[in-house]
């Protein structure tokens, strides 16, 4: 009974203290949950490592808060389209996965809601969410759009380059190229040769061809997609120099690198066929688990080679936004999920399970950088990268498509590098003239 | 006498044709079904195996952790529904074009089979956003009306026919009688023409069954159809090809058997609606 | 009153869509930026009519058909003739329900297992020609070869279709006129030039008119075997219109190009008609 008692009081001190800590009250999830418990979120995931990882990660959300998560998968190549659809239409999603190049997209349709909103309610915001936490070129350039934050970085990457140690070792190399010329034609001739390939970058007719493939040539080299006015800059000499060092790796590259997609590139390496690709740090756990690949002890990791203008490695990833056409309630429980999912605490659990997380302190704690050997280099692709390296203006999905057909055909030689620089140039040019880019209605942003 | 000398030599020659055209036939199925049956690191060996551990793991990760069988549901529902509707109107339609004159038949014919012709992309774009405006996509209801577009020719075409066969001295008894005309097509042209219902009911099925792209583009969870289910697994990171043949596999059996029940019956169908 | 539902529900579910569609077709209409739509007259058409990209669609559509119809006539026909020979009765059932096989395989699923099938690595058709000594071949990634590859799996699908309406016609060939032709002539050609083909034609035209339908609409093999790829090189027309539509999301542009391939199809199946199916 005295115990009790004691106990009690005890309590009710210790919460005295914390409430005014805190301004009010102490914030837990339970408690800012509970006028949302019932509530059921709607979001699409991918079928990628970093999504069944939170998905796995859910049951102990659901537990604790009563909101219900209801994932709808779908391949990246039909993402866009199945969200673009469900919110032109009003349909049920109450949060957006927004892949970098897609939030200038989805802002400027205000179909997501800025994320102050929550941040600066009490009742919801964490008072551990600690923004400054977060690498700031990925918070910014996942969920910024125009000086506005709307999501938060959920499954993020960097370009890696991936290299098999044995092979290289067995060619007479200590260490990985640092440079794309030194890749090419130092590593290049030594590691070609009797069905195996020095390299591999995944060419594919879709955003593979314009993310890991044209923008990754791109940039290294001094080149751009505009210029600052916003005309091509594709026929700039740096450019044209870019496009053409791709055209000089296809020899050392497999056969129909423009069939390649992820899926056949990290396969090539993981089978050891393939000595090096430039691939996302998402890949990470398939090529090191020996049940899907041959080399996982081989693997050796390092930030990507550099070209005359320096390291530009390749920059993607998504965030996670509340949607606008949820109702007050469905908002609040989306934006608990997307704190939640993307917050310090949850960082190293994250990682572990296979996902990327963009918390810079999770990658200070010890062992993190033993353990996942890829943390270093990831760590310092993320120091400083470029936000546009493909722009993520709302007149990207369009402009997008261009890139992917006229990349191809310049890389299976329908077309030289000139021609398709010109033609991509032309069509790219009149999307932004009928944009407004031109006339001064639209500010360039990219 | 001639034949008969030169007939074993033949016989063997066909003999080796027919089962060239058999294997042609069959063997992709083979090879879908063993894949199906086949872990990821199995169906990734290259050269490919023949002989292998079966694992039912596809099937089952397909079916319940990937929602493949409720999308098998409303392929089931969205096909028998559009079917019976393609029969309920177009029967009616076929019989008077069999049997009546009137102005503008021919350019009536000619518009079902156009609309045979007219490629699906012509009607998903405008169809999308005309739904999108109802706030009817992604329901059962949407893909069951737009696959009138393409089984009501069909029901129409095939079930003409059926009609035409039927002699005219069969109404014309009936109309001294005094029976109406609607009691006429009823009782007396719809019974017979029970085998051309039948054909072109196969038909119907099996085209909304397999229809891809409006399914594509209409539906996202609620409605989405097996084929569709199908595609999504084509990931650029992982594919994972066992799945993707197991659930092709639970797609396309249940077609299979339908079509061989009714082999003869198909045969006679598409001969009938291409044949004069 | 008999045709009228069935009318009113085709108008209603295929013809007001079109009359949107071309709606669409004169506005600046984006899935993306409906904010701003804007009409634009025929800007869209002019571009289309112009873009040597669309009329390349159209040309790789239209020799999809010209390269697999031939041989799926000619396979149709051997197959047809085979089975139409007397004997054997058991195998030629066997045969004959095989054929019926690849006709109803969802077109999506035959695209699905082209992927497995004939992929370079693991793919079994390389091994099986690698039996005959020849080298494994890079299928998926070879501009020509994704073509070709297509064509093959259309010529799978398809023939079967042929062969079956041949050998209809075939068995519409009266038994006494035929018996007469075999005791004249021992060329299995002459009969089937002189006797048997001109029972064939009537099959032949419907042939002619449902595969340029269905070519002109083939989207779900191609799209699920190589989305168009690589580069444009199996990009037929149906999967370029979805591409603009759904993917760059410019549906007026997209409304466009499918209006002026509604034309197309309209104006072909006018002269076919016209030319060979006066008997309506």
């Amino acid at each position: 009974m005295k115990l009790k008692s004691l106990a009690r009081s005890l309590a009710l001190a210790t919460a005295l203290t914390f409430g005014s800590m805190s301004g009010g009250h102490a914030w837990s999830l339970e408690e800012a949950a509970k006028p949302y418990a019932g509530t059921t979120v709607d979001v699409v995931f991918l079928l990628r490592p970093g999504y069944e990882a939170i998905e796995a990660m859910l049951p102990e959300f659901e537990k604790q808060t009563g909101i219900k998560i209801n994932i709808i998968k779908h391949p990246y190549e039909n993402a866009l389209g199945e969200q673009v659809r469900d919110f032109v239409a009003g349909g049920d999603l109450d949060a957006a996965l927004i892949d970098l190049v897609w939030i200038g997209n989805f802002a400027e349709n205000d179909w997501v809601v800025p994320i102050d909103k929550f941040t600066s309610n009490a009742e919801l915001a964490d008072p551990e969410l600690d923004m400054d936490d977060f690498f700031p070129l990925v918070l910014n350039a996942f969920g910024g759009w125009n000086g506005k934050l709307y999501g938060l970085p959920l499954d993020n990457y960097s370009g890696l380059l991936f290299y098999n140690k044995c092979m290289l070792k067995e060619a007479g190399f200590d260490g990985p190229p640092k440079t794309w010329q030194e890749l090419k034609d130092v590593y290049g001739p030594k590691l070609t040769g009797n069905g195996k390939f020095a390299y591999a970058l995944q060419s594919k007719r879709n955003e593979t061809q314009s993310a890991d493939s044209f923008a990754r040539v791109l940039w290294p080299f001094g080149g751009s997609f505009l210029d600052k006015d916003f005309k091509s800059n594709l026929l700039s000499p740096e450019s044209q120099a870019g496009l053409k060092f791709r055209q000089e790796l296809l020899p050392i590259m497999p056969e129909g690198i423009v069939a390649y997609d992820h899926a056949e590139t990290v396969n090539g390496f993981a089978q050891g066929d393939i000595a090096m690709i430039t691939e996302w740090s998402a890949f990470y756990s398939s090529v090191k688990d020996s049940k899907t690949s041959k080399v996982a002890d081989c693997v050796g990791i390092a930030p990507e080679p550099s070209g005359p203008a320096g390291r530009k490695p390749a920059l993607g990833g998504f965030s996670l936004a509340v949607a606008s056409q949820a109702d007050e309630k469905e908002q609040a429980a989306a934006y608990l999920f997307i704190q939640w999912a993307t917050s310090k605490a949850n960082a190293k659990e994250y990682l572990e399970r296979g996902g990327v997380p963009a918390r810079k302190s999770v990658y200070e704690l010890p062992g993190i950088a033993e353990k996942f050997d890829f943390v270093p280099a990831l760590v310092e692709s993320w120091q400083d990268g470029v936000p546009e390296f493909r722009p993520r203006f709302a007149e990207w999905p369009e402009i997008t498509e261009i890139v992917q057909e006229w990349g191809t055909k310049i890389m299976l030689g329908e077309v030289s590098t000139e021609e398709g620089a010109k033609e991509l140039g032309t069509r790219m040019e009149a999307v932004l003239e009928k944009a407004g880019y031109y006339d001064g209605k639209k500010p360039l942003a990219q | 006498m001639s034949i008969a000398t030169g007939s074993k030599r033949s016989l063997t020659g066909q003999c080796i044709l027919l089962l060239i055209i058999l294997a042609f036939c069959v063997f992709p199925f083979y090879w879908m079904v063993t894949t199906s049956l086949k872990t990821q690191v199995v169906a990734l060996e290259s050269p490919p195996v023949w002989i292998f551990e079966a694992t039912l793991d596809n099937y089952r990760e397909a079916l319940f952790d990937d929602g493949v069988l409720r999308t098998l549901g409303n392929s089931i529902i969205v096909a028998v529904c559009t079917t019976v509707l393609a029969v309920v109107l177009g029967l009616p339609a076929a019989y008077a074009l069999a049997r009546f004159e009137f102005r503008g038949k021919k350019d009536l014919w000619f518009w079902f089979i156009t609309n045979r012709m007219v490629s699906p992309i012509v009607l998903a774009l405008p169809f999308f956003l005309i739904v999108r405006n109802f706030g009817m996509l992604d329901q059962h209801i949407t893909l069951i009306l737009i696959y009138l577009t393409f089984n009501l020719p069909i029901v129409i075409w095939i079930c003409t026919d059926q009609f035409r066969a039927i002699p005219k001295d069969l109404d014309e008894a009936a109309t001294l009688e005094g029976a109406s005309q609607f009691r006429i097509f009823a009782q007396i042209c719809l019974p017979l023409a029970m085998p051309g219902v039948a054909v072109s009911s196969i038909f119907s099925f099996i085209f909304s069954w397999n229809e891809l792209m409006f399914a594509l583009i209409l539906t996202r969870t609620n409605a989405k159809t097996a084929p569709a289910m199908a595609v999504s697994f084509m990931e650029g990171y992982n594919l994972p090809f066992g799945k993707i043949m197991a659930t092709s596999t639970l797609i396309v059996i249940p077609v299979l058997i339908f079509a061989l029940i009714a082999s003869k019956q198909l045969v006679r169908g598409l001969t009938m609606g291409a044949v004069k | 009153m008999f045709v009228g539902p069935a009318v009113i529900s085709l108008a209603v579910i295929g013809i007001a869509p079109l009359i949107y569609a071309a709606y669409t077709s004169f506005h600046f209409f984006n899935l993306t930026k409906l904010k701003h739509v804007e009409f634009i007259g025929l800007q869209n058409y002019a571009f289309v009519l112009t873009d040597g990209v669309f009329w390349q669609a159209i040309g790789r559509t239209f020799t999809v058909l010209g390269m697999a119809l031939p041989v799926q006539v000619a396979l149709g026909l051997v197959i047809a003739l085979v089975l139409h020979q007397p004997g054997l009765t058991l195998l030629k059932t066997l045969a004959r329900l095989g054929l019926v096989l690849p006709m109803a395989t969802t077109y999506a699923v035959v695209g699905l297992l082209g992927q497995v099938m004939f992929n370079q690595k693991f793919g079994v058709v390389n091994q099986l020609i690698g039996f005959l000594g020849v080298d494994p071949v890079n299928w998926i990634g070879n501009s020509f070869n994704a073509f070709a590859m297509v064509i093959f799996w259309d010529v799978w699908q398809w023939t079967p279709f042929v062969a079956l309406i041949l050998l209809a016609g075939l068995t519409t060939v009266p038994g006494e006129i035929e018996e007469a032709a075999k005791l004249e002539t021992k060329s299995w050609l002459t009969v089937l030039r002189y006797v048997q083909l001109p029972f064939l034609v009537p099959g032949l035209v419907a042939i002619l008119i449902l595969r340029t339908a269905d070519t002109l609409k083939l989207f779900d093999m191609v799209f699920t075997l190589t989305r168009g790829g690589p580069g444009s090189s199996t990009e037929l027309i149906s999967l370029m219109i979805q591409r603009v539509g759904f993917r760059a999301f410019d549906q007026g542009l997209a409304s466009a190009q499918a209006i002026i391939l509604l034309a197309i199809t309209i104006v072909l199946s006018q002269l076919y008609i016209k030319f060979f199916y006066r008997e309506v």
